[in-house]
Formats: C-alpha cells, structure tokens, sequence
C-alpha cells in the first residue's frame, strides 16, 4: 500500500513537473514568437533629387544598348511635339481608351519604352510613371486643323552644344527640373532624341557634374561682391 | 554628352568606331582610348594639356588643365589617375574659372586711416616683418601668430612652421584644418598612434557594405561616391546612409537611417553590443592586436576662454568594456537616438558577418562633433572588434575636406602641438626639427600654445597682437563669428591676409596680398589616401600676385632667416621639398621623391623600395610591419591598436523650450567651403545663388513657410535671416533646421555656437539650438 | 561606300609601328588604346573595288598581327 501510494505520489508529482514544464515552456514560446509592432518610421523623399537615381538599375544596359539609327528621335521631332519649351508632349498616336485617365494603358509602354512596331518607333519613356493621370496633361491630336489662327510664339528652344562653360566641360541642364527629375528615362535609350543622349549612363549621379543653369526663374547674373574694397 | 553629327558619313564612322570600342571593352576590361575622353574637344587646337589634383577637395582627383596661350581654358579628368579615373565634379570641370574671376587680387593693398592703399610688393612685405619685428620687441614671440589652412601646398605649410616654430620660436602656428580634421588626427592617434587611413580608395573595389557615417558623399565627395554606385552596378553592393538630415545620399542609398544629433555615439556602442552579444568578435584579432583603454568622462565643451583637458587613458580589461556596453543594448539606445532596435541590428548584422567586408565612410558629421574624437574611436572600435581593418575591402576611412588636409596640415604639421615628424613637447622630436632646420633646438618651444579657437579668443584678449591669414576665410568660417571679428578690428592688432579674392576677412585685414593660386605656381597637395600629387606652373599669376610660400620666405629673410631661407626662386619648391622629405625618412612615412611624383599622378606614402603602401599594419603590404605577425599596429608601443571605452554624452546645447530647434550647417554640392572662388565660377553661382534654411516640410506647413518665405533664426549668439528651403536638396528630420555656409551676406556662423571637442579643440558646428520664426 | 570598323592587334612590342603604318593610309582611322595592346581602326573607302585594295594594303602590314572585324556599313550615296 505504501509502495503503491509511493509510486502513485511518484506519478503525480511528475505529471505536476510536466505541467509546470510544458507551461513555461509554452509561455516562453509565445514570448519568443512576439514581436514588437514597430512602426516604420517614413523617410522624407525629396522629390527633386530622389529622380536623379531612379531608373539606375538599368544605366549599365543603356551604356552597352546599341543605337538604332534607324528609328531615333531627333530634338526637332522631340519639339514638334511641344506647344513651346517645357510644355507636356501631346500624344502623336491613337489612344486605347478615351475613357481611360491613362495608367496602365500608357504605362505598358511609356514605362520602360521599347520598340512599338505598330508606330515604327521607340516608344519614349516616361520621367514621372508615378502620376498616373496621365490624360490630364497629355492629350492626343485629332485633328490637324486650327479653330482660329495663334499669335503665340514658341519661344527659343535651347541648343544642343552651347551649354558648356568651358570646352569639354560638362553642359548646364538648360530647363527646369519639376516633373523632369527623372535624367535617363530622357537621356538614354533608344528614345531619346540623338542630340541629347548621354554617352555616359552608367555614372549614374547625373547631378555632380551637370548643374541647372535655371535655377531661379529670373536670371541669377554673377556673383559681385556687395563691398569691394575702395581703393 | 552625345555630339551632333550632321554628316551621315560621319556618323555612321562614328558608329562603326564606338562599336569597336565597346568590342574592345569586353575583350579588355579596364581599357581606355583616350579619344573618347576628350570627345567635344577640338582635335589639333593649341590645348596643351598639363596634370595637377583638383584645387577643391580632399578626394584629389586627377585633372589635365588645358592651357592654351598661357591661358587654363578646359579641365578634363584625368584618366590614368587611380584617384577619379578620369571623372570630376562639376567644381573640378569649371575650377579653373575661378582663375579669372573680375576682381581678383592684383596689387597689395594697405589700409592708411580707414583706406586701402596700393603698394609695390616689396614695401608691402618691409612693412609686414617689420611689424613683426616689433610686435615680439614690444609683446613676446608669442604674440605673433599664423594660421593657414589645408590647402596650403605642402612648401607653403613647410616654410610657415620653419619660420614660426623654428626661426622665431612660437607655436602659433595654426591651419583651419582644425576646423574640419582634428578629431580625425586625434582619433587615428588615440586608437592607433599614427595618423591618417590605413587603407585607401581602392577598398572601394572590394568591400560588400558601405556604412556612411553623417556623410553626404553625393554631394560632398561626388567622384568618391560614383565609384560607390559604379560598384553597385557592377557587384550589387549595398549602401548604407546612416544620417540626422535627408540627402541626396539617402535618395541613392539602399537603406536610409535617421538618428537624432550627437546619438551616433550610442548608436555606435550598441553595434559593439551586438557584435559582441552574436559572438561576432574576431578573438584571434582582438587577443593579438588589440588592448582597451578608458578615458575622462564629463569633459565639458572648451566653451570658456583659457579652458584645458587633459585625457587620463587607463588600461582595462574586455570584460569591462562588456559590462559597459551593458548600457548601450539596442533597445536602449532606441529611446536615445530615435533608431529602431532593428535598424541598429540590422547596422551590426553587417559588421559582424564575417563574409561581408565593411568599409565605413565618414567626414564632418563625426569630425565636427563635440565628442568628435570619441566618435572616431568608436568607429574603429567596431572595425578592430570584428578584424574588419587594413585589408582590402575592410576599411574605416576618415575622408578629408581640403586638398591638401593631409598634406600639408597633418603631415608638415601645421598645428600648435606638431612638428613635421612628431610633437614640440617630446625633445628627441625637437632636435630632430631643429637639425634638420638648421636652427638651434632652444628656438623649439616644447609648449603647445593656441589651437584654431583658442587663437582668436587670445586676438580678442591681446594675448595676440599679430596674425597672418593665408588662403582661408576665417572671416566666415569661426564659429561664434561675432566676437572674433569684433576682435580683430580692435585697436593695437594688425592682420595680414594673402588671398586671391577680396572676402570678409580682407575686409578686417591691415596689409592684403594678392596669392598665386593653385597652377599659377608649383606646388604639392596630399589627399585623403596618402597621396602626394605635385603641379607644375602653368600659367602666369595676375599682376603683383605672389605664391604663398614665397610671400614667406621673403618676409622670412627681411626678418633676418636668410640662413634658413636659403631657397632661390627657381627652384625653391624643388628644394623645399627634398629638405622636407628629410623629416619623412623611414619606412613607416618615406614620401616618394619630386621626380616619381612629377611621372605619376601622385605616388601615396609610405614609399618605401619605389613602392607606395596602399594598405598600412598589414604586413602583406606594409614593409614596416615587423611583429612577423599579420598585422602590427606599429604606431602604438606595444604594436597593439586601442578599443576605446567611450560613452554617449549629449551636446553642448541642446534644443529647449526657448530654441526648439536644432541647428545644422553644411555645404552642397555647387560650392566648395566659402564659396570665395566658386562664386566666381558664374555655372556654379547660377546654380546655387545664396543660402537658404533647409526645414521639415511638417514644421514648414504648421509655421505656414513656403519656400522663398523669409525666415528667422535666433540663437544665443544672435539672429538671421534667411530664404526658406523646402523639399528642395534636403530635408532635415522635424524640429531641425539645416543651412549652408557658403554664402558671405549670410553669415551663418554669427549664430553658431563655439564648443568644440575637448581632445582634439575641433568646433561642433553641427549641433547648437536655434529658434524658428517665419520673417 | 563601305565603312568598317576593326580591332587591330599588333605583333609583341610594335604597337607604335603599327599606328605609323596604318596611319599612313588616308582610308584609316585609328583610334589606339592608352593601356592596352589594341587599335581600333575605321576604313572608309569609294566603292567595292577599293576596298579590295585597301584590304590587301592592310594584309601586307607586317607588324600587324591579327585584324578583326567588328561591324560594317555600305552607304547608298556619299554624304
């Protein structure tokens, strides 16, 4: 009887020491499986300067694509397309959808270009995927007659070659920046137009070498000293 | 840029041409034509095109100057430079305008009763020794002074610290360096005896990881950060941008993270937490190379006149330096820095991953610090605990703002405790300078006297009498500007600046002489790798002007050195530098001789056999390793580094109720320190006209500031007003504020705050609080 | 109008030999490496028939060691 008591008590005090067991070790694998919410702290983009690198994942491949003479772009048919410097390019072809703000139906194409064989040409790429409304500011031409005559001028389009401070030395960027923050989605690929492609892609940080020469909308001058020394 | 070509014959060479070079570049990589460098230029002009380094920064990239009747007209990179290869920033492309800029100085000007006069440069120079003279008759030697900067070629440094130390016999020899290096050279002497990186660029090549500590290197080092992202294209390397302000950087980076000001020191002790906690410790390393130190805590902020420090290292054990970073877990150092946990984790998961090689990067954020020699240590800490040192890939590399920093300031040694090899306070240094100077060693005064903010307070209180100002701008660049120029217009002092352009400090000068600038005289400059690059003379100074080291050696003469100045004219930087390379003779800092660094683009010491070092401590590379071990920390007696005990302290002042917000200065890319010669440059002027006052666009909107909207800013010192800049270069973290320093009619550092590292005296010109108003 | 573009390898050591003697024909461009053993040259020639000539101008080059061609154009007209 007292061996069987023995042996009984025995087993209850295991089975007490499996219950403790398992249930710390069940607390302490809950504990192990918590994690902290921590909530991602959102990092400020700066629109002016975050374009500078995006598309750079593909700077090596534009730097080794070939050029196909064939079907690029020059700036005259880049301007044709721009009721004056800066303006948003209309859209030189049929649309899918005139219902359609644009999205995806542009994008499938203006994202990342490529040949287009029912236009004959590179589709160009778009420096801002981001806004997707893309109709607001791009809209297609139907028709090739005027309603009245225009008096507006175009205004003078910046030159190709001209821009450089120096001989060899790397060309101002002549327009603004907004919305065109993105440099290689126009500057490279078979896209852009001859004049302007960059024979370097690959060097990515576009804007240590090429500085805005428009910064403030009025001309800057040069800088004078505000008290020379009277002589 | 791509050239228009009209001709279709033309082109379609063109074509056929790049086609086969880009057969070629697969076949060879690395292959270079050097055609397609020179792409734009005129083939056969009358360019002749000469090599120098860069006149801006410290990176001292490689570039060919074009010069055509005797005129710069062009700079290329430099192709066969290992520096750049060929690339520079839009700074290098148009520095030699700076050059020509309308009102360059020409003439020495004299101020007579409030008026600058023009005076020939031999009366000029008679009135400055004489003055000299007269000022140690009436005040003592130590009442004249010099303070010159890092890009002092390395005569100009060399015939300033043989005159002042060794002929006249003061110390008061200062550069801005101290303004921007110190806590570099405090911290390579404190964790390793011996300054400057043991490594080099080419790390660049190797490592997996970079962590860039506080340092916008798109914009401040550009060509450096090219090979960064050149790297990444080519291997995938991972860029780490760990900073208090958003930056172009962080928009390039793979992983921005933000800690609030002056956490980095925590945020740094908890990845030495981590490390060790995961076991990631290189014991074998640690146990052979490595003993640990502690120093004085509560140092305080130098920000009281005549203030002194003195660390007291005691050596403890690696069990101490454990419990101490008990202190510093992630989760703690959370609360402190405003760093997740995970992102300190994810930070020490790459240090600690014996497969990743780290190269750490970093600039003004830890130089510029009120624990700035603390923040070096900590650094190199992490890199000695994990071993992840002095080989190829593994690599904490303190950059450098100035072309010659190193060069000139560090290793002529122009700073009040230094002497060309070693310090005035040991006397087998002394005797070592005094031989080589031909000077008798008394002259050497083995007390340091002034570092660079110490210097002007001495002005202010007339412990000086007598300083000459050479190609620097403190005028702009002291913190607390107020009080120093207010001091240096007092009556009973004289101040002579040489400079090329008229700044705000020739406005507070006695006697301006007009410099030669850069190749418009011979000279050498050091950058952060070591490496010596020398320029000849290319073109022809503007009227009286003059190069800084023989402004030096003229007045050295008139004063009665003519023993020690024995240098002729023609061929003065030639022997100036054989003597100097004298100072330099042994295995750990042998420079290479003026013949292989005229043949090279630059030659990095120690040049020991005819072959530079590129990687120090490592016995690999390094010939003067002798422990027979793999690595010997030679600098330090033992042969073993330092791992510095070092705890996070918070700023000298910290935003209140009052000042909200904190303060942040800094440059951008357009500008180079000053902007006393890149605003002559009109590409670079019209691209950053003025300076702004970067906010959060959060604080922006509740203060309703647009940007342009003027600003406000006031701190103790003072106030100012500003533009505002609003998701424009940069955004701060909210209640920050950021603003160069660049611009001369908005003088920045009238409201910034002097304090500065009790180690290594290097202003925090970073951290002070500021209020925000709209104006 | 044929323009063709090539890799030219010189023999061991004639590299600046080779540039002279290619140089010397008014159909070639060359465009030689700064490090490295190679040249790329671009020939430009009337028609057909010349170019013929040209090419074995070029095959007697002694100091030429191996010629590559990497891409060819025929232009319709001349301009």
């Amino acid at each position: 009887m007292r061996k069987r008591l023995g042996i009984i008590s025995l087993f209850v005090l295991l089975f007490i020491t499996f219950i403790a067991v398992w249930n710390y070790s069940y607390y302490e694998g809950l504990e192990e499986a918590y994690v902290p919410v921590e909530k991602d702290k959102e990092l400020p983009v700066i629109p002016s300067e975050i374009g500078v690198f995006q598309r750079s994942q593909y700077a090596l491949e534009y730097a080794n694509m070939a050029v196909d003479e064939k079907y690029q772009r020059s700036l005259s048919t880049y301007y044709d397309n721009r009721a004056f410097y800066g303006a948003p390019p209309s859209i030189p072809h049929d649309v899918e959808n005139e219902r359609n703000m644009g999205e995806n139906s542009c994008l499938k194409c203006h994202e990342n270009g490529g040949f287009a064989e029912k236009f004959n040409a590179y589709a160009p790429v778009t420096p801002h995927p981001e806004m997707i409304n893309c109709r607001q500011c791009h809209v297609p031409q139907q028709s090739q007659t005027v309603f009245k005559g225009s008096n507006f001028e175009k205004g003078t389009i910046p030159l190709v070659g001209v821009n450089s401070a120096l001989e060899g030395g790397p060309p101002a960027i002549p327009h603004q920046l907004q919305l065109r923050e993105n440099c290689l989605a126009c500057h490279a690929g078979p896209s852009a137009p001859k004049e302007i492609r960059v024979t370097h892609p690959e060097r990515i940080n576009c804007r240590q070498c090429h500085v805005p020469n428009d910064k403030e909308t009025k001309e800057t001058g040069i800088f004078n000293r505000a008290n020379p020394h009277e002589q | 840029m791509y050239t228009s070509i009209s001709n279709r014959r033309d082109f379609i060479k063109k074509m056929a041409q790049l086609s086969a070079i880009t057969a070629a570049a697969t076949m060879f990589p690395g292959i270079l034509f050097a055609e397609e460098q020179e792409e734009g230029l005129p083939k056969g002009g009358n360019l002749d095109w000469k090599k120098a380094p860069c006149r801006f920064c410290g990176v001292g990239c490689g570039v060919l100057v074009g010069v055509e009747e005797g005129k710069a007209v062009a700079v290329k990179g430099d192709p066969a430079s290992s520096v750049n290869k060929g690339l520079c920033c839009v700074k290098g492309y148009h520095s030699v305008m700076a050059l020509y800029g309308k009102d360059r100085l020409t003439k020495p000007l004299v101020k007579k009763n409030g008026r600058y006069v023009e005076t020939s440069m031999d009366e000029a120079l008679d009135l400055i020794a004489s003055k000299m003279k007269e000022t140690i008759k009436d005040h003592g030697k130590d009442a004249v002074s010099i303070y010159g900067s890092g890009q002092w070629t390395i005569p100009d440094g060399y015939a300033a610290s043989k005159l002042f130390k060794g002929c006249i016999g003061t110390n008061n020899v200062e550069a801005n360096a101290r303004l921007c290096m110190a806590s570099a050279v405090t911290g390579f002497l404190t964790s390793f005896g011996l300054d400057e990186p043991m490594g080099c660029y080419e790390d660049i090549d190797y490592a997996d990881v970079f962590v860039l500590w506080g340092n916008n290197m798109a914009e401040m080092h550009p060509v450096l950060f090219s090979r960064l992202l050149d790297q990444r294209l080519k291997r995938g390397v991972k860029i780490i941008d760990f900073a208090t302000r958003t930056t172009r950087t962080s928009m390039a980076a793979d992983k921005s993270i933000l800690f609030l000001p002056q956490t980095d020191l925590a945020v740094a002790n908890a990845i030495c937490y981590e490390i060790i906690k995961n076991g990631w410790v290189n014991e074998t390393f640690v146990k052979k190379h490595c003993n640990f130190s502690k120093g004085l805590t509560n140092m305080g902020y130098g920000l009281e006149d005549k203030y002194k420090f003195k660390d007291k290292p005691e050596a403890i054990s690696f069990e101490a330096f454990k419990t101490f970073l008990e202190d510093y877990t992630p989760e703690k150092v959370e609360k402190i820095s405003g760093v997740s946990a995970r992102d300190i984790k994810y930070m020490a998961a790459y240090y600690g991953d014996p497969n990743k090689k780290v190269m750490s990067l970093w600039c003004m954020g830890p130089n510029q610090h009120s624990r700035g020699t603390w923040m070096n240590n900590l650094i190199y800490n992490i890199h000695l605990l994990t071993g992840k040192i002095s080989t190829p890939g593994n690599s904490p590399f303190s950059l450098t703002g100035q072309p010659s920093a190193c060069g000139t300031v560090r290793e002529v040694g122009t700073l009040t405790h230094k002497l060309p090899h070693g310090v005035v306070m040991k006397k087998e240094h002394r005797e070592f300078a005094a031989k080589i100077w031909d000077v008798p060693v008394e002259n050497i005064d083995p007390k340091p006297t002034y570092h660079t903010v110490e210097m002007f307070r001495a002005l202010d209180r007339g412990d000086i009498r007598f300083m000459w100002i050479q190609v620097t701008n403190p005028m702009v660049t002291i913190p607390k500007l107020k009080r120093y120029r207010d001091a240096a217009k007092k009556e009973g002092r004289f101040i002579v600046v040489s400079d090329i352009y008229p700044t705000p400090t020739t406005d507070i000068a006695d006697v301006i002489l007009p410099s030669a600038m850069w190749v418009e005289r011979e000279g050498m400059y050091g950058n952060s790798e070591r490496r010596t690059q020398y320029f000849e003379q290319m073109v022809q100074p503007p009227g009286e002007a003059m190069s800084d080291t023989w402004q030096l050696i003229e007045v050295a003469k008139r004063m009665g050195f003519e023993k020690q100045f024995y240098y002729k004219e023609e061929t003065h930087v030639e022997e100036i530098y054989t003597e100097y390379r004298k100072h330099h003779d042994n295995k750990k800092h042998n420079m290479a001789p003026l013949q292989v660094l005229k043949e090279n683009p630059g030659m990095q010491w120690p040049y020991v056999d005819g072959k530079p070092t590129k990687w120090r401590f490592n016995s690999k590379y390094d010939p003067a390793c002798s422990n027979g071990e793999e690595f010997h920390f030679y600098g330090k007696p033992d042969g073993k580094a330092i791992i510095w005990q070092r705890p996070y302290e918070p700023a000298a002042e910290s935003p209140d109720s009052e000042y909200p917000f904190w303060l942040n200065t800094g440059r951008v890319v357009e500008h180079w320190h000053t902007g006393s010669m890149t605003r002559r440059i009109p590409v670079l002027h019209r691209a950053m006209p003025h300076a702004y006052v970067e906010l959060n666009p959060g604080d922006a909107k509740r203060m309703q500031i647009r940007t342009g909207d003027k600003v406000k800013l006031t701190t103790r010192r003072g106030e100012i007003v500003l533009p505002a800049s609003v998701n424009e270069r940069g955004v701060p973290a909210p209640m920050q504020v950021f603003v160069p320093f660049f611009d001369e009619s908005m003088l920045i550092n009238d409201i910034t705050l002097d304090s500065f590292c009790p180690i290594s005296k290097e202003p925090d010109y970073k951290k002070c609080a500021v209020k925000v108003e709209k104006a | 109008m044929p323009i063709k573009s090539y890799l030219a390898h010189p023999h061991d050591g004639q590299k600046e030999r080779l540039i002279e003697e290619l140089s010397a024909l008014k159909e070639c461009d060359v465009l030689p490496s700064q490090n490295k053993e190679v040249i790329v040259l671009v020939t430009d020639t009337e028609d057909e028939d010349r170019e013929k000539i040209l090419k074995q101008k070029l095959e007697a080059i002694s100091s030429l060691k191996l010629l590559a061609m990497v891409s060819g154009f025929n232009t319709p007209q001349n301009n």
